[in-house]
């Protein structure tokens, strides 16, 4: 399945079942690790948005992944929206 | 970022992806697991939020769940989680890097980490994110391996690369000292900080068993510093020579030292026990001591 061993897997939710969602709880805890300010929850794109960083942190299968090299970089518009 | 990083975390993240992934070696993990949990039963206190910040499988955090207090418990594992693994509903599970925790202040009265912290390229500034993950009078408990940990590996890597190539390259990392510990804790703000080193001793058929070891636990050389060049099969032939001539048991095993730094701290509180300020006794000291002066 692994074809490169250094690479980290992406994980895919499987086809036909119903993401998980993140826990509740976890928005109530969780801030950007680099700038420690609150974040935005995108129920929509499952990201956590940090404004001041400009990163949208990607919620995979419910779990957040809050590495700044995993997440993904926001445009001015979507800061502006 | 600072241009003297010690470890390349991108590349320990790999590695320790790599072991999960593969067949990970978790008898280290496992006995330090249980020795954090004996210890933490003397604490006399009920916590009801708690994390583990880095530990790199989720015993602990299971270990935790499972106690009833302590559910549920916020497990950040430093490396992706793969695909299709078993939901435990009682552990939310986030993946993070400890060098930049991301929760708020005050958010747990209990934070473990176990065999993650020495991986840290500033152990200041990593123990002082966890002090301010913490409530007041919240408590960190954590195991890192220390010192001496791997001395006969790096002595014998080290002797064998000087023969062969006539220098040194960084290949066994730089661990702490059980007496920097409690220093380090009080300097990132923990109250009653308390640190205690135990060595374990384990024996290996042969060195390469402990290389593979190593590997399994995701814990091959990620310094910085690492030389690119492979390393040549010489090398370890003969750092393996060397480590059965200068480290075996009579029954032909080599031994491998494991420095596990155990760490406590409380963040500041009113209830906590304090000195007393210079200057502030009530009594004289002359008052309570025998006079000695009186028979000479």
């Amino acid at each position: 399945m692994q074809t490169n061993d250094d690479k980290e897997p992406r994980q895919q939710p499987e086809a036909g079942s119903e993401p998980t969602r993140i826990d509740p709880r976890l928005l109530e805890i969780l801030v950007c690790p680099l700038t420690k300010t609150t974040l935005e929850y995108d129920a929509a794109r499952q990201e956590l948005i940090s404004r001041a960083a400009r990163l949208a942190y990607p919620i995979r299968d419910g779990i957040p992944i809050m590495l700044p090299e995993e997440a993904r970089p926001l445009e001015d518009e979507a800061i502006a929206r | 970022m600072s241009p003297t990083l010690i470890f390349d975390r991108t590349l320990i993240r790999r590695r320790l992806a790599r072991a999960a992934r593969h067949d990970p070696s978790l008898f280290l993990l496992d006995y330090v697991v249980e020795d954090l949990l004996e210890r933490l039963t003397f604490i006399k206190r009920d916590f009801t939020t708690a994390a583990d910040i880095g530990t790199p499988a989720p015993t602990l955090a299971h270990r935790l769940a499972a106690q009833k207090d302590h559910c549920p418990v916020v497990w950040m594992n430093p490396v992706m989680p793969r695909p299709r693994e078993r939901k435990d509903e009682r552990i939310l599970e986030i993946v993070g890097d400890l060098e930049r925790l991301p929760f708020g202040e005050a958010c747990f009265d209990l934070v473990v980490s176990v065999l993650s912290l020495q991986y840290a390229n500033d152990l200041p500034g990593a123990l002082i994110q966890i002090r301010r993950s913490l409530r007041p009078d919240g408590l960190f408990l954590g195991c890192l391996a220390g010192g001496q940990t791997l001395q006969e590996l790096r002595a014998c890597l080290v002797a064998a690369e000087t023969e062969i190539s006539g220098g040194i390259s960084p290949r066994v990392a730089p661990f702490a000292d059980v007496r920097d510990m409690g220093g380090l804790l009080q300097r990132a703000g923990f109250a009653l900080p308390v640190a205690d080193s135990e060595s374990l001793c384990v024996r290996y058929a042969h060195f390469f068993d402990l290389v593979a070891d190593l590997r399994r636990m995701g814990a091959a050389n990620s310094l910085t510093e690492r030389s690119r060049k492979p390393a040549s099969r010489r090398l370890f032939l003969r750092a393996a020579e060397l480590y059965a001539e200068r480290y075996s048991d009579p029954d032909g095993r080599i031994r491998a030292t494991f420095d596990l730094i155990f760490i406590a701290g409380w963040v500041p509180h009113e209830s906590q026990q304090k000195p007393l300020r210079p200057g502030s006794a009530q009594v004289s000291l002359t008052q309570v001591l025998p006079d000695k002066t009186a028979n000479l």
